[in-house]
């Protein structure tokens, strides 16, 4: 499931945070979300950020994920500075290298399971042929294999972060980031999103969930605990 | 462009709302296209289907309105001798009371026509008139006054500064016949000059309106006339060209700035619904838009299904649009040739491939600036802080 080129990057890590801040510019003054984080992600990793609300995990998550640029330190992504990549180049970094899966799913509504993991890979000029041994593969794998014509509107909060985890692993990333990914999910459905989410950490994509759920965080081998935009504790099991 | 099309008819309302929207102003916007020189080529093509190239007036007022042409006969005869002409006419137009044994009379345009070209009239019934007393008729004076041909009629002129009433002269009717410039309700009538001449009192033999001159194949009107003007300096020499483009710097030019603030209006109308209809569309995916952009969709493809989507919008509206206008074109010529005096032959609405060429330019136009403002939005969409919002929210 992993990038080869992910496995093989700088010192083996896919992301290397180094006193990193990300300080947003709002009417009533600077708001320092990140604050002096530093951190690695090494290829199979699997972490947990958990925090109170608004103690900067999804903003740190967002950085992780080439999403948003640090204001301070230094991230390197496989090596490059985040920074000095154009929007263009950090979009096709996150295409090849990042999937994101997201609390509400963002599937698009008008196409079906099928064309919903289809399109990064389309977007990443994937050929037809690999494509659909790609997305029958991965349906499959999420268990899906049997709704991909289905419409988002047809399946069930699970069965939608099935599709949406399977849209992340479309082009073999070697980092999955998820933002509260059983956020809108019941206690049994949650469960297994976990579960597969695991399976998809085992079989070599580096994991990096954002979570309130103890349950799911309790799952991860390094477990960071964030307060007031710094990492409060790092737990390792 | 596939996906853009997936992206709009998820909301199949509010796309067939942009549709019909852009069909409708895309129908006055090319009506208004066809508006702008409907009636500069219609009057060009009535002037070349009369099959006369120059027109020799004595002054620049309209025909019928301005000073008789003195020694008209002999000017046509000569200007017909000329190389570079086939054929010229004298034409000169007054009015006239039709009667046929005593009833009531018919009021016409009496036309008198000399030279030695073909009659700028087509016979449609009968035979065209000869030397004697004879008289052509349109379709209106045949049916109102009840003459045709064969017919023994009077014929009581109105001519030119003529205060006194003349006295009736007898013709007969030889033929019903087409007049290029007749109106749908006019009445005409037509005869030699000298026969016109005669019946105006016979003071004013040799003279008339104008004379239609034709060129000789394979010499350009331009020519003709630059030969018409060295035999007639004192004249004025006019092409048919030449008088469409009097036409087209005079009365005309009113159609055509109608037409120019009415598209303006219409394709701000186009842009602002456009515009409002994608805004509220993107703004409704913002969660979508910057999921895909988190997943590495670059700003360029987001942007580009915007603006496919606008050109889907207009493209459908605009391919709706033109049979649209052309079915508004016809009502709308039918109704404004209600004007009086317009020739029945002349079309405010005339179709030509350079306002079709315009019209597609105008609404690619439309598409991409109604477009700008919702790009705008997806283009600086911050994707961390859409996403957390999209969360909250």
């Amino acid at each position: 499931m992993t990038n080869d080129s992910v496995r093989s990057s700088v010192n083996g890590c896919i992301v290397e945070a180094t006193h990193v801040s990300r300080i947003f510019s709002m009417p009533a003054g600077p708001v320092t979300a990140v604050a002096d984080v530093s951190l690695r992600i090494a290829p199979g990793d699997h972490m947990a950020i958990r925090g109170p609300s608004g103690c900067g995990k999804s903003t740190l998550l967002h950085m992780l994920g080439c999403v948003e640029t640090p204001t301070a330190g230094t991230l390197l992504f496989q090596g490059s500075d985040v920074a000095t990549l154009s929007d263009r180049q950090r979009s096709l970094l996150r295409l090849r290298q990042i999937g994101f899966v997201f609390q509400r799913f963002f599937l698009l509504p008008m196409l079906t399971a099928w064309e919903n993991v289809e399109l990064p890979q389309a977007e990443a000029h994937v050929s037809k042929p690999e494509r659909r041994r790609r997305t029958q593969e991965l349906l499959e794998y999420v268990g899906l294999g049997a709704r991909a014509d289905h419409r988002p509107s047809e399946l069930s909060g699970g069965e939608m972060q099935r599709v949406a985890i399977a849209r992340a692993l479309a082009n073999r990333p070697g980092l999955l980031l998820a933002d509260e990914p059983t956020g809108e999910l019941d206690g049994a459905t949650g469960e297994q999103i976990a579960t597969l989410l695991d399976r998809v950490n085992a079989d070599g994509t580096a994991l990096v969930i954002v979570t309130h759920d103890q349950g799911l965080a309790g799952r991860a081998t390094r477990v960071l605990t964030m307060r007031d935009g710094r990492i409060e504790s790092e737990v390792q099991s | 462009m596939a996906f853009a099309w997936r992206s709009l008819v998820r909301q199949p309302a509010r796309a067939s709302l942009g549709v019909v929207g852009v069909a409708a102003v895309g129908a006055l916007l090319f009506d208004m296209l066809l508006l702008s020189q409907g009636l500069v080529i219609s009057m060009r093509d009535l002037f070349e289907r009369v099959g006369f190239d120059v027109r020799v007036t004595a002054s620049d007022a309209l025909p019928g309105q301005g000073p008789l042409l003195a020694n008209a006969v002999a000017h046509a005869s000569a200007i017909a001798h000329l190389p570079s002409v086939r054929a010229a006419i004298a034409l000169r137009l007054a009015n006239a009371v039709v009667q046929k044994n005593g009833a009531r009379g018919q009021y016409t345009a009496f036309q008198g026509v000399a030279g030695t070209g073909a009659h700028p009239w087509t016979i449609l019934r009968g035979h065209d008139i000869g030397s004697g007393p004879d008289l052509i008729v349109n379709e209106n004076t045949s049916r109102r006054a009840g003459v045709q041909p064969g017919d023994r009629v009077t014929v009581r002129a109105f001519c030119s500064g003529d205060t006194q009433a003349l006295p009736p002269v007898p013709f007969t009717v030889t033929g019903v016949a087409e007049f290029p410039f007749d109106t749908p309700n006019g009445t005409t009538v037509a005869t030699s000059l000298d026969m016109l001449a005669n019946t105006c009192g016979g003071n004013e033999t040799g003279e008339a309106d104008m004379i239609l001159v034709a060129a000789r194949e394979g010499t350009s009107p331009d020519a003709a006339a630059a030969e018409v003007v060295t035999i007639v300096p004192e004249l004025r020499v006019f092409s048919n060209e030449q008088v469409v483009s009097r036409l087209e710097g005079g009365g005309f030019t009113y159609f055509r700035q109608i037409s120019t603030v009415l598209t303006t209006v219409t394709l701000s109308f186009a842009v602002l619904l456009i515009t409002v209809l994608l805004t509220v569309s993107v703004n409704q995916r913002l969660g979508e838009i910057a999921a895909l952009r988190a997943l590495g969709f670059s700003r360029w493809r987001v942007v580009a299904d915007v603006l496919c989507e606008s050109i889907l919008i207009v493209g459908g509206g605009g391919l709706l649009s033109l049979p649209l206008g052309a079915l508004l074109a016809a009502g709308l010529d039918r109704i404004l040739k209600r004007i009086a005096g317009i020739p029945a032959d002349v079309h405010f609405f005339v179709f030509e491939p350079g306002a079709l060429q315009v019209h597609l330019l105008l609404l690619v136009a439309t598409a991409i600036l109604a477009a700008l403002y919702p790009i705008r939005i997806v283009a600086r969409l911050p994707i961390a802080a859409t996403l957390r919002d999209e969360v909250i929210g």
